[in-house]
C-alpha cells in the first residue's frame, strides 16, 4: 500500500504550520509528536476520556480521534496557546487559585473545554458548564472546583469580578 | 492503525466518480467519530479512505413548510443541536443531540456518517425512522430510500458500489403529531442500553390515536419497528393499561443482546419501559398541540 | 479554627498550589513527554492464555524485520524475581516458563518506530501449551485447584486469625445480632495517565525516568535487577498524572523490559502502555467477599463484630499481605468495639494481580460493616446517624490517648463532630419529612463514617528526610525524597518551609526526586508523605533557620535565639525595630558557612518502628495518627430502570487534624476520593470471563463524570493530633472509604433493597427491586 505523504496546512496557536503527513497520522500526534506541543495528553484511545481536547475554529474536539489532515485550512489552538503570554487566561487563573488542579492531567483538556464554552457563551450556567465538561474525565481533583472555577473565571470575563 | 490510501474529493461529483472507480475495501470518512476508534483498534482496516470531510456543499440544514428539513449529510452534530429552526421544528431532534455523546464527539461528527455507521444502538437512525424520515443517496443515479429500509444488518446499511449518502430529508410534522425520544442512560451521553424514539398523530376530536411509529434501538441487529406495539395502539385512545399492553408486546418481540451493560431479560423489560415513556411524552406532545 | 489559623502566616491558609501554573498551560512534563535524541520505541508482546506453560519463543521472524532493534525474553533476566518482602517475591518481569494471568508480558521489543515494535510483537512466535486455571478464590482455596505456585503448596497467599475480646459472649448477650455478606468488585486505579518509562545507561549508570509515585521502590528493585549498587541506579521523577497504589508504585513489566532493551541496544528506551495494556493487565483493586456478623444493644450500641474476609489477590503477590492487615486492622474504628474477630484468606488465583489502593484494605469492609450497621438500624427502629453518632469514638481530651481492644492508639478522633456537622449541612433532620418519591424517581439519603491511618509503618524502613537549601540570593530549594502524585505534597512542603523561614511561597521551589540527589524516602502510599516529610521539612527548615539566625546574631552581637524570622527579616524579638533583611542575612552565613550555600537536614523517624505483631495477631499501632470522616449524600433511583445517580445535594466532615491547606484538603475531599467512593459505589466494576478483563477501557468501563459530581458542603473538623506535625494526619483516605458506602445506604433508603454486591448498577437494582416485590407478594 502507498502511504503517500499529504500536505497539511493548518494554523496552530494562531501561527501557520506547513507539514507532510501520513494520512493515518491523528490530530494528536502531530501536535505531540511534530511540533512538540506535549500539554495535549495521549490517554484513553476510545475517545472517552477528552484530555486530548484542543478547539478547531473556536470548539472542543479530541485530537485523538481526528485525523490531522483534515484539519487543512482549520485554525486549532491547544492548551499552549491559551494564555496570553504570561499572562494567565482567566480560565487558568480560576482554576489556579481555586485549587481545581491536583494531578493535572485532564486540566488541559478541561481548560480547552471551558474556552470553548466560555467563547460561544459568556454566561453560563452551571448546567451549561456541566454539559460542556462532560465529555472530559478526571481521577483525583473532581469536577466541582473544575465547575465553580468556570463559574468564576465567567464572572470576570463578564467584567464582573 | 494500518495504512490506507487517501483521497480527499471537493465535490459530491468528485467523489462519486472517484467511489465508483476504487476497488478493494473503500470506507468513507466524514467526522470519523465512530470509525477511527475501531480503526485504531484495529477492527477495521479498510484499503482505501475517501474523506468527504471537505465537501462544504454538503454542510447544511434547511427547511420548508412543504419540504420539512433536509440535512446534509456533513451537518455536524452540535450543527443539528444548536440550529434554531431544528429547536422550533423538530425539538426532538435537539434533544436527541443533547444525550448524543459528548461536546467533543458533535463538534466533529456527522449526521451522514452516524446515519451510514448502522449501529443498532444508534440515536439518530431510530428517530429518523420514527419521523419517517429518507435518506438521498448519490451514485450512477440518484436514490431516495426510506430510513427504515436502510438498515439492513449489524453495521451493513443499504449504500451499493459507488455510493454516497448526501442528504437525510425529514417530512413536515403533520398536525396533531408528537414526537419523542427516550433512552436507558447510566450516564448522561451514554449509548442508550436500551432506547426509543416514538412518533403518535391523535385526532383533536376523538382523542384517538391514528398513527404510531415507534422505532427501538439496541435491542437487535438493526434499529427495531415495533410493529406490533404500534398495531395496538392505532385507532384507539392511549391509557396506561394501553401502554402498558405495547411495552409488553415490544419485550416479547425485541431481540436484544446480551453484553456487559445489560442481560437480555432486562434488556426486555427496558424495551417495555422506554417504548412506554417514549409514546407516553409523545402522546402528551400531541395532544398539547391540539 | 480561627484561633488555629492565625497562628501561622502561611499553614492553613488557602494558598495555590506551587505545580498548578505549569500543569494550567500545559507546561508539566509527564513520563510521555520526555524524549531523548536516538530513542527507541518498546513494546510488549503478551500471552493469551491465563494459565500456561511457554514451551518456547522463537524470536527471528522478528528479528528480521527492518528497524527491530533488540528482543528480550523473560530468561534474559537471569532468574530475577521481585516482591514486596523476600517472602513474597513471587513475580520475574515477563514470564519465562509459565504465564499465569491473561496477558502477561512474555518478552518485548525495541525498535525505532512505534508501529515496528508492535508489527514486531506479532511476529514472535510462542508456543504454549494450556493448563486449567481457576479464577474464583474460594475455588481456588480447595485441596486439587490448579496451583498457581506449585512451589507453594497451596493457592492462599496470606490468612490472619486474631481475636479480641470474646465475640461469642457478646453475641449471645446481644439484643439482636445480623450476619450478612458483602462483595466488592476488582476495580481499576483509574488514573487516566498510561504508566510511561523512558530509560537509558550512561557512564554505567542505569537512568529511569518513569511515573512512579514510589520512585525508591523502583529504585531497589531496579538495583537488584540489573545487579547494581544503588549509586548507579538514577530513577527520576516525571510530573505524575495520579497513582493510588499498584502499578505506578511498583515495578511492572514495561519498567524492566525498557531498562533491559535499553542496555542490550545501548539506546534510550521508551515504552508507553496504551490503556488497554493498563486495565488487562496492571494492578487493580482487588475483589473481596466479606461475611460481617455484628450484635448491637437494644439502644443500638455495637456489642461485637467478626468478619470472614476471603479476597482475590490474582496470579501474584504484590501487596496483598498488606492489604489484608488493612482490611481489617482498625475495624476497631471509628466505633467504640470491644469485642471483634477476624478470619481473612488472600488466594492466588489466574486473574490480573491484585494491590494496594486509596482507602487500602479498609473499604471492603467499611462496606460490609455500614451495610449490617443499616439494616439494624432500620430493625432497631434507630435513624442510622444517630447509631453512628453514639457509636463514635470520643475525641480523648489534649494530653489523652484512647486505645482500641487491639491497640491502636488515637490521639484525636473527631468522627463524631463530622457526622453532626455532615448532618447539619445536609439538613439530615428535615429530609426525613420531605416527599421522596416523584413518578418512578425515588429519592433516599445515606450515611457513612471512616477512620484511616496516616503515617504507615508496616515495616521497618518507615522514616523520611528532606533538606532545605538555601542559596545565595536568598531563594530556597525543598529537596525530599517523598513524591506529589498529585496530592498537593509539594506545595504542603513548600509552605511548611516558608512559615519556618518566614518567607513567601515565591522564595520556594520545590524539584521533583532524583535519586541521584534526594534522600530515600519509601513512597507515596499509606497516607504517609505530609506526615512523614512535613516533619522532615520542618526539621530541615529550622535547621537553616538557625544557620542564618546564627550568623545574623553574630553581626548584630546578639544570641541567636533572641531572633527570629517574618517577612524576609531577621529581628529581635524584644526589639522588632531591631532587624537585618533576609538577604544581608543569607549572604553573611554562605560566605561565612559551609561554602556558599546553607543546607539543613531534617528526618522524620516516627515510622521507624514497625508494629511487629500486627499482621499476625493485629495488635497494634501501624499509623502514626488516625484521620476520620463521615459523609452523606443523596441518591434518585429510577424504580423501573434501576438507574441511581447521585444528586449534588450531600455533605462530607473531614477531621485532617489540621488542614494545612483547606483548599487542597476540600479538593481531595469532595473531588477525587468522593467521586472515587462512589464510583465503586455505582458505577466501577471490572467484568471478568475466564481470567479475560471484558471492559477493558473507559467506555465500557463506567466512571463518573461531571454530571454524576455531588456537590458537597464541606466541614472542617479540627483536632489538632499530638502525633502529626502541626497536628495533621491523612486527609482522602477515610473519604475514599466513607463515599460507597454512604450510596449504597442512601439506594437502602430510597428503595429498602440493600445492595450487597456493588456497583450497584441498574440492572442489580432492578433485580433487587424485582425480588423484593416477589417476597412482598408472597
Amino acid at each position: 500500500m502507498s502511504n503517500k505523504l499529504i500536505d497539511l496546512k493548518f494554523k496552530v496557536n494562531g501561527k501557520e504550520v506547513e507539514l507532510k503527513v501520513n494520512p493515518k497520522t491523528l490530530l494528536l500526534e502531530v501536535l505531540r509528536e511534530e511540533l512538540k506541543l506535549t500539554g495535549t495528553r495521549q490517554s484513553c484511545e476510545v475517545s472517552a476520556c477528552g484530555a486530548c481536547t484542543v478547539n478547531i475554529d473556536g470548539k472542543a474536539a479530541r485530537a485523538c480521534s481526528i485525523l490531522a489532515v483534515q484539519l487543512n485550512g482549520h485554525e486549532v489552538v491547544t492548551i499552549e496557546g491559551v494564555a496570553d503570554g504570561k499572562t494567565l487566561h482567566p480560565i487558568q487563573e480560576k482554576m489556579v487559585s481555586h485549587g481545581a488542579i491536583e494531578c493535572g492531567w485532564c486540566t488541559s483538556g478541561m481548560v480547552m473545554s471551558a474556552r470553548a464554552l466560555l467563547l460561544e457563551n459568556l454566561k453560563p450556567t452551571r448546567d451549561d458548564i456541566k454539559k460542556a465538561l462532560q465529555g472530559n474525565l478526571c481521577a483525583d481533583s473532581g469536577y466541582v472546583k473544575y465547575v465553580e472555577a468556570i463559574e468564576m473565571a465567567a464572572e470576570v470575563m463578564q467584567g464582573n469580578k | 492503525m494500518k495504512d490506507f490510501n487517501y483521497s480527499a474529493p471537493k465535490t459530491v461529483k468528485e467523489a462519486i466518480s472517484l467511489l465508483g472507480s476504487l476497488q478493494g475495501e473503500v470506507k468513507v470518512l466524514c467526522g470519523g467519530q465512530s470509525m477511527l476508534v475501531l480503526m485504531k483498534q484495529g477492527m477495521l482496516a479498510p484499503e482505501h479512505i475517501v474523506d468527504i470531510k471537505g465537501i462544504s456543499e454538503l454542510d447544511y440544514i434547511r427547511f420548508s413548510e412543504e419540504k420539512g428539513l433536509t440535512i446534509g449529510a456533513l451537518a455536524t452534530h452540535g450543527a443539528v443541536e444548536k440550529s434554531p429552526i431544528v429547536k422550533e421544528k423538530y425539538p426532538v431532534l435537539a434533544e436527541m443531540e443533547d444525550n448524543l455523546a459528548v461536546v467533543q464527539t458533535r463538534t466533529w461528527g456527522t449526521i451522514g456518517g452516524n446515519v451510514c455507521h448502522g449501529d443498532p444502538a444508534a440515536d439518530p437512525p431510530a428517530v429518523f425512522i420514527a419521523l419517517s424520515s429518507k435518506y438521498k443517496l448519490m451514485g450512477k443515479k440518484e436514490r431516495i430510500v426510506n430510513a427504515e429500509d436502510f438498515y439492513k444488518d449489524l453495521l451493513e446499511v443499504d449504500l451499493e458500489h459507488g455510493e454516497l449518502l448526501v442528504e437525510v430529508q425529514v417530512p413536515p410534522m403533520p398536525a396533531n403529531s408528537g414526537v419523542a425520544q427516550e433512552k436507558l442512560m447510566v450516564q448522561k451521553g451514554d449509548m442508550g442500553i436500551v432506547g426509543a424514539a416514538a412518533f403518535v398523530t391523535v385526532n383533536p376530536s376523538t382523542g384517538i390515536c391514528e398513527d404510531a411509529r415507534i422505532v427501538l434501538t439496541n435491542v437487535a441487529s438493526i434499529p427495531f419497528r415495533a410493529k406490533g406495539s404500534e398495531k395496538v395502539l392505532i385507532g384507539k385512545k392511549i391509557d396506561e393499561k394501553l401502554l402498558e399492553e405495547a411495552g409488553q408486546i415490544a419485550s416479547e418481540e425485541v431481540d436484544p443482546p446480551a453484553d456487559t451493560h445489560g442481560s437480555e431479560e432486562y434488556r426486555r423489560d427496558m424495551a417495555r419501559v422506554f417504548l412506554k415513556r417514549a409514546t407516553a411524552k409523545a402522546l402528551q406532545r400531541a395532544q398539547q398541540k391540539n | 479554627m480561627e484561633e488555629i489559623k492565625n497562628k501561622y502566616s502561611i499553614l492553613g491558609k488557602r494558598i495555590p498550589r506551587v505545580d498548578a501554573p505549569l500543569k494550567v498551560q500545559g507546561q508539566a512534563k509527564y513520563a510521555a513527554d520526555y524524549e531523548m535524541a536516538g530513542m527507541l520505541w518498546g513494546k510488549i508482546k503478551r500471552a493469551p492464555y491465563a494459565h500456561a506453560i511457554i514451551k518456547s519463543i522463537d524470536t527471528s521472524k522478528a528479528e528480521m524485520l527492518p528497524g527491530v532493534k533488540g528482543i528480550v525474553t523473560g530468561k534474559d533476566f537471569g532468574g530475577f524475581k521481585w516482591g514486596w518482602q523476600g517472602y513474597t517475591r513471587d513475580e520475574t518481569p515477563l514470564a519465562v516458563d509459565r504465564v499465569k494471568y491473561m496477558y502477561e508480558g512474555v518478552a518485548a521489543v525495541a525498535a525505532i518506530d512505534k508501529d515496528i515494535a508492535e508489527e514486531a510483537c506479532d511476529l514472535i512466535d510462542v508456543e504454549y501449551e494450556e493448563l486449567p486455571a481457576v479464577f474464583d478464590p474460594f475455588e481456588a482455596m480447595k485441596e486439587g485447584a490448579p496451583l498457581l505456585h506449585p512451589e507453594r503448596k497451596t493457592n492462599i497467599l496470606v490468612e490472619y486469625h486474631w481475636d479480641f475480646g470474646n465475640v461469642d459472649k457478646a453475641f449471645d448477650e446481644s439484643y439482636l445480632v445480623m450476619e450478612e455478606t458483602f462483595q466488592t468488585p476488582k476495580s481499576a486505579k483509574g488514573y487516566l495517565e498510561p504508566p510511561s518509562v523512558l530509560a537509558w545507561w550512561e557512564h554505567d549508570t542505569l537512568h529511569y525516568v518513569g511515573a512512579k509515585g514510589s520512585p525508591y521502590m523502583i529504585w531497589r528493585i531496579l538495583g537488584r535487577a540489573f545487579d547494581l549498587p544503588l549509586s548507579k541506579v538514577r530513577v527520576i521523577s516525571p510530573i505524575i498524572g495520579c497513582d493510588f497504589g499498584g502499578t505506578k508504585n511498583d515495578g511492572h513489566a514495561l519498567d524492566f523490559s525498557a531498562c533491559l532493551l535499553a542496555k542490550k541496544t545501548g539506546r534510550p528506551v521508551k515504552i508507553v502502555y496504551s490503556q488497554w495494556e493498563e486495565l488487562t493487565t496492571c494492578l487493580r483493586r482487588h475483589s473481596m467477599a466479606v461475611r460481617c456478623k455484628m450484635g448491637m444493644t437494644r439502644d443500638g450500641y455495637l456489642t461485637g463484630l467478626y468478619t470472614n474476609c476471603v479476597a482475590d489477590g490474582g496470579a501474584y503477590a504484590r501487596m496483598s499481605v498488606v492489604s489484608m492487615y488493612l482490611a481489617n486492622g482498625f475495624n476497631t474504628v471509628p466505633y467504640k468495639l470491644e469485642n471483634f474477630r477476624t478470619d481473612t484468606w488472600c488466594v492466588y488465583t489466574n486473574n490480573p494481580i491484585a494491590a494496594a489502593m486509596r482507602g487500602h484494605g479498609r473499604y471492603h469492609t467499611q462496606y460490609a460493616m455500614d451495610g449490617v450497621m443499616d439494616m439494624m438500624a432500620k430493625k432497631l427502629g434507630i435513624d442510622p446517624l444517630e447509631l453512628r453518632i453514639k457509636n463514635s469514638i470520643p475525641n480523648p481530651k489534649p494530653g489523652e490517648t484512647y486505645y482500641t481492644v487491639n491497640q491502636v492508639r488515637i490521639g484525636s478522633c473527631g468522627v463524631k463532630e463530622c457526622l453532626e456537622k455532615s448532618g447539619e449541612l445536609f439538613g439530615w433532620d428535615g429530609y426525613k419529612k420531605e416527599n421522596k418519591v416523584d413518578g418512578p424517581i425515588a429519592r433516599g439519603a445515606g450515611v457513612s463514617a471512616s477512620g484511616f491511618l496516616s503515617g504507615a509503618r508496616l515495616t521497618g524502613h518507615n522514616s523520611c528526610s528532606a533538606v532545605v537549601r538555601i542559596n545565595e540570593d536568598g531563594a530556597v530549594n525543598v529537596l525530599t525524597g517523598a513524591t506529589d502524585v498529585g496530592m498537593g505534597s509539594d506545595t504542603a512542603m513548600c509552605m511548611i518551609a516558608a512559615e519556618v523561614l518566614g518567607l513567601d511561597m515565591s522564595d520556594m521551589e520545590i524539584k521533583r526526586v532524583d535519586t541521584a540527589y534526594t534522600y530515600p524516602d519509601p513512597g507515596s502510599y499509606g497516607s504517609r508523605v505530609t506526615i512523614y516529610a512535613g516533619e522532615a521539612t520542618m526539621h530541615a527548615a529550622e535547621e537553616a533557620k538557625q544557620q542564618i539566625l546564627s550568623a545574623a546574631a553574630k553581626e548584630m552581637d546578639v544570641a541567636p535565639d533572641e531572633l527570629d524570622i517574618k517577612n524576609r527579616r531577621i529581628f529581635m524579638k524584644s526589639d522588632e525595630t531591631r532587624f537585618m533583611p533576609w538577604l544581608q542575612a543569607v549572604r553573611l552565613a554562605c560566605y561565612q558557612g559551609n561554602g556558599n550555600v546553607i543546607v539543613g537536614k531534617g528526618v522524620s523517624r516516627r515510622g521507624v518502628k514497625p508494629a511487629v505483631q500486627a499482621f499476625e495477631k493485629g495488635i497494634g499501632d501501624t499509623g502514626t495518627n488516625y484521620g476520620f470522616a463521615a459523609q452523606i449524600n443523596e441518591v434518585e433511583v429510577d424504580l423501573e430502570t434501576g438507574v441511581a445517580r447521585c444528586t449534588e445535594r450531600s455533605s462530607m466532615g473531614d477531621d485532617c487534624g489540621f488542614p494545612l491547606n483547606p483548599t487542597i484538603v476540600e479538593t481531595q475531599g469532595i473531588g477525587g476520593s468522593y467521586h472515587q467512593g462512589i464510583a465503586c459505589g455505582l458505577y466501577e466494576e471490572f467484568i471478568m470471563e475466564n481470567g479475560n478483563t471484558l471492559n477493558p477501557n473507559f467506555v465500557d468501563y463506567k466512571r463518573p463524570r461531571v454530571y454524576e459530581a455531588p456537590f458537597p458542603k464541606f466541614h472542617h473538623a479540627i483536632t489538632q493530633d499530638p502525633f502529626g506535625p502541626y497536628g495533621v494526619k491523612e486527609c482522602s483516605e477515610a473519604t475514599t472509604s466513607t463515599g460507597a458506602p454512604a450510596v449504597i445506604s442512601a439506594i437502602y433508603d430510597a428503595t429498602g433493597v440493600m445492595i450487597k454486591n456493588m456497583p450497584a448498577t441498574p440492572e442489580k437494582i432492578w433485580r433487587a427491586l424485582k425480588e423484593k416485590k416477589a417476597q412482598e407478594n408472597k
